[in-house]
């Protein structure tokens, strides 16, 4: 008899073997993205394109995120704390480009969600976006008071 | 598979999505103005010449794959653009890093 522990171990290994193929088989998707036209039937097409016009509205977010940042360096003139305007335009830099990266990755889950008859992907990545921004212009709100009451 | 029956898409997805290529790409080029700019200011160094050569490179690339897929989407039914989206993606996050370079120099 195999005891009850090392069963449990057992389907913790498999889960995470088919975690890390799930992940691996995702970054295939990004290189490779014509395996994903082998899974499963093509969806109406205009499902497709619909899908296609969420990502770019995605790198149109993660694009003005980049434009920020680079506003931010070229605009802003030297504040009191030291590098704060460096620290502001690479959060924006970096937060654009994990946009522009997660539209592509959510993009390749949902085409393949589709043509499988999958649920479509759910994610916590706009929420978490909306929450950085929201907390990173409530930190500038007190940055500016400050200012203004030296 | 084409639309199902008693449905009719006269092409207006297809369009739509167009018009979001076009979006894309007039957002590229306000990046890829804000990336060079640096390079034309008075004493602009190698280093802000050489961003900005690869801002206006980049950027020349995004266009060329929004036009690209422009033509794709006029076929009936749309061809998809798998590489063209990816490759897309993958410019955006790079001007990302253009943007750190900016600040170095």
């Amino acid at each position: 008899m195999v005891p009850a522990t090392s069963c449990a171990t057992l389907a913790t290994l498999s889960t995470s073997a088919v975690d890390n193929r799930r992940v691996i088989g995702g970054l295939r998707q990004w290189f490779d993205p014509e395996k994903t036209s082998r899974v499963g039937e093509p969806p109406d097409y205009r499902f497709s394109l619909a899908n296609e016009r969420t990502f770019l509205a995605w790198i149109r977010t993660g694009l003005a995120l980049i434009a920020g940042g680079l506003a931010c360096a070229q605009f802003l003139p030297p504040l009191q704390i030291v590098h704060l305007r460096e620290i502001i335009a690479i959060a924006l830099l970096v937060l654009g480009g994990l946009v522009a990266l997660r539209a592509v990755d959510h993009w390749a889950r949902t085409e393949r969600a589709m043509r499988t008859g999958a649920d479509l992907p759910a994610s916590r990545f706009p929420a978490i976006l909306a929450i950085v921004v929201a907390l990173g212009a409530l930190l500038l709100v007190v940055a500016v008071l400050l200012q203004a009451l030296k | 598979m084409t639309p199902g029956h008693g449905t009719t898409d006269r092409g207006v997805s297809a369009e739509r999505t167009r018009l979001a290529w076009r979006r894309t790409g007039l957002s590229a080029t306000a990046v890829g103005l804000l990336a060079a700019r640096p390079a034309f200011a008075p004493h602009a160094g190698t280093g802000s010449t050489l961003v900005a050569a690869g801002a206006m490179a980049g950027w020349a690339v995004l266009i060329a794959l929004a036009y690209r897929r422009s033509r794709g989407l006029k076929a009936r039914p749309p061809v998809a653009g798998r590489r063209t989206i990816v490759a897309y993606a993958w410019l955006t996050a790079a001007f990302a890093l253009l943007g750190g370079l900016v600040l170095l120099f």
